[in-house]
């Protein structure tokens, strides 16, 4: 059998010929690829327009974030941390942390206040995260308008984190014991602001993206994972619930006092990219039930910071006054704390799924080892799996379901 | 800014793993690379189903095992299944400790399809091997790269880099194996791990 497709035909400006013979050919997507959401090359072997074996290569965007961490600070090493996946930096910053309290002890002594300052932020990160997968998966299918519905969206968190923490992207707003400061004037009817805006903004994109029958043509029926697979290959988080296991951390091992809040879990059954896009739009309006929750309780004030200032820093105003104050101060930033030694494993629910963060310490002021669970590097994995079969073209479809962040997957 | 103290030199042998019992976040199981097939395999058929991830740890001058390569498995039904039939799934950690001559431990690609880039993962990072992997090769780092970077005498910005300037955060950095980078001494630290387990000895029956 010959195929009808030519070599210039497929030369574009991203898709090179590699080798071709009389029945399969062998294209390499990417690294410079648009619709790979980074930098990811996929090697695939077609006959025609159908997929007989693709590879995905990563390691494009590898930065060595966990040596880094092993050589800063307990306190530094959340600088580099929050930019592994950089679409919800707070989540990777709340996991380490976490992990760090369990070793140091204080897991236990956190503020409430405190506490629903992370679950804010981190359902914050997730509908912030949503919004730019749910933006840029219509421009692979081609459809530009909802970016600019998300984006708007997204940009009103942004400058939420702003307020909070100093950035927009990353914010290092999470501390040992707490949280940098307290939230700021003017935060929570900013916050009152956006969940006003929410509900009818994302009623708009739902009819823009949801009942689109282009959309829905391409991605019913597309990428179609089963429970058993979805085991077998790891996957959590959207993609393992779209294939019917409702399993989610904050549930299963509730963290921050998610235990808390009243949210449901957004489930399907199909398991291919229709239901991973489903679960993901359900998924945003629960993260904002659990905000308007919060929301609720954050007129109460309340300390923000274990009172400990072994790890905590002191309040700004003692330092000018207390010996003791000024002696802590230095020492925090001059050599950190240290950590008693041990080794803990420690998962949040990220937008992409279980985070996890595996952290030894033996003793020292910095970790001997943080080990991150990337959830997108699983999740990206199974594409080896999903893509056979499936047409050349649906390619971005399924990438754009599986929701990849390339800062996690290379590290 | 840390302070521009060279560090002291020399290797330590510290292995800080499983001495924290009250944290409880995972049931630890330690085993020799020749036993980690049937125990993993045997945790797979008690229903721990889903591999969450591989993972590797440089513990240098530790005797017999430098390395320990750790993988963190999960309790999951594979069916559909609601969150209150899953409740809190039971996780478990095996630590499987391996030797710097024969840093090579079996490949569990064949119980679970995701091991394969974790496992490519540390070949690439730690440079430990895994019998029967079926396309054991460098994934992060270029093909050509020498060295292991996630070992702990592999310098920070790596060998060519390594006799210029550096920056100030990195003054004190992992350059000599185990180099504790606060001013605790190494024999310090390892008394206090020695303590730990020994309290974690005593309060276990």
């Amino acid at each position: 059998m010959t195929t009808s497709i030519v070599p210039q035909a497929a030369g574009g400006y991203d898709v090179d010929v590699i080798e071709r013979s009389d029945t399969s050919m062998v294209l390499s997507m990417g690294p410079q690829h648009p619709s790979t959401h980074g930098v990811l090359q996929i090697i695939t072997e077609i006959e025609g327009e159908i997929v007989t074996k693709a590879s995905p290569e990563i390691g494009y965007l590898h930065t060595g974030i966990e040596k880094s961490a092993e050589n800063l600070f307990w306190s530094q090493a959340s600088t580099v941390i929050e930019r592994m996946d950089y679409l919800s930096p707070l989540t990777n910053a709340l996991c380490y942390y976490l992990a760090v309290e369990k070793l140091l002890g204080i897991e236990g002594a956190i503020p409430l206040r405190a506490q629903r300052i992370r679950v804010l932020l981190s359902e914050l990160s997730r509908i912030a995260s949503h919004c730019v997968w749910l933006g840029t998966g219509g421009i692979d299918l081609g459809a530009l308008t909802g970016f600019f519905y998300c984006f708007d969206l997204r940009e009103r968190i942004l400058d939420l984190f702003e307020m909070s923490g100093g950035a927009r992207m990353h914010p290092n707003y999470i501390r040992v014991g707490g949280v940098g400061q307290d939230l700021p004037q003017g935060f929570l009817a900013k916050l009152d602001g956006l969940i006003d805006m929410y509900e009818p903004r994302m009623r708009d994109v739902r009819r823009l993206l949801q009942k689109n029958p282009i959309l829905q043509d391409r991605m019913i029926d597309v990428g179609i994972i089963s429970p058993e697979d979805a085991v077998a290959w790891s996957l959590t988080g959207p993609v393992l619930r779209a294939t019917g296991i409702a399993y989610d951390v904050r549930k299963a091992m509730p963290y921050s006092g998610y235990d808390r809040y009243e949210f449901d879990l957004p489930v399907r059954t199909e398991g291919d990219a229709y239901a991973r896009f489903l679960v993901r739009l359900d998924e945003m309006d629960e993260a904002m039930r659990i905000i308007r929750q919060v929301r609720k309780e954050l007129d109460e004030p309340g300390p923000w910071q274990i009172p400990d200032t072994k790890f905590a820093p002191p309040p700004k105003e003692t330092i000018a006054l207390s010996m003791e104050a000024l002696i802590h101060h230095f020492k925090l930033v001059s050599e950190s704390f240290r950590v008693p030694p041990g080794d803990v494993y420690q998962a949040v629910e990220g937008p992409r799924g279980e985070l996890g963060y595996y952290v030894v310490s033996n003793g020292d002021n910095r970790p001997w080892r943080v080990r991150t669970r990337p959830p997108s590097l699983y999740n990206l994995q199974v594409l080896k799996k999903i893509a056979i079969g499936e047409l050349i073209a649906d390619m971005v479809v399924m990438i754009g379901s599986l929701d990849p962040v390339f800062g996690e997957v290379d590290r | 800014m840390p302070s521009s103290q060279s560090p002291p030199a020399g290797a330590t042998a510290l292995d800080p793993t499983a001495v924290r019992p009250e944290i409880a976040d995972a049931r630890i199981v330690r085993v020799a690379p020749a036993e980690l097939r049937a125990t993993l395999a045997g945790l797979k058929n008690d229903g721990f189903s889903m591999l969450l991830d591989i993972g590797g740890a440089d513990y240098p001058g530790r005797e017999p095992a430098r390395f320990d390569v750790v993988y963190h498995l999960l309790k999951l039904p594979v069916r559909i299944a609601s969150a209150a039939e899953i409740g809190t799934p039971e996780r478990v950690r095996v630590l499987c400790g391996v030797a710097e001559n024969a840093a090579a431990v079996p490949t569990v690609t064949d119980l679970w399809p995701s091991a394969d880039w974790a496992e490519r993962e540390i070949f690439d990072l730690y440079g430990i091997r895994f019998d029967g992997h079926p396309d054991l090769r460098r994934i992060q780092m270029p093909d050509d790269w020498e060295g292991h970077p996630l070992r702990k005498d592999y310098p920070l910005r790596g060998p060519a880099r390594e006799r210029t300037p550096r920056p100030s955060f990195a003054l004190k950095s992992n350059v000599a194996a185990g180099t504790p980078a606060s001013g605790k001494t190494a024999a310090a630290l390892q008394k206090q791990i020695a303590q730990a387990r020994q309290k974690t000895k005593d309060d276990t029956p």
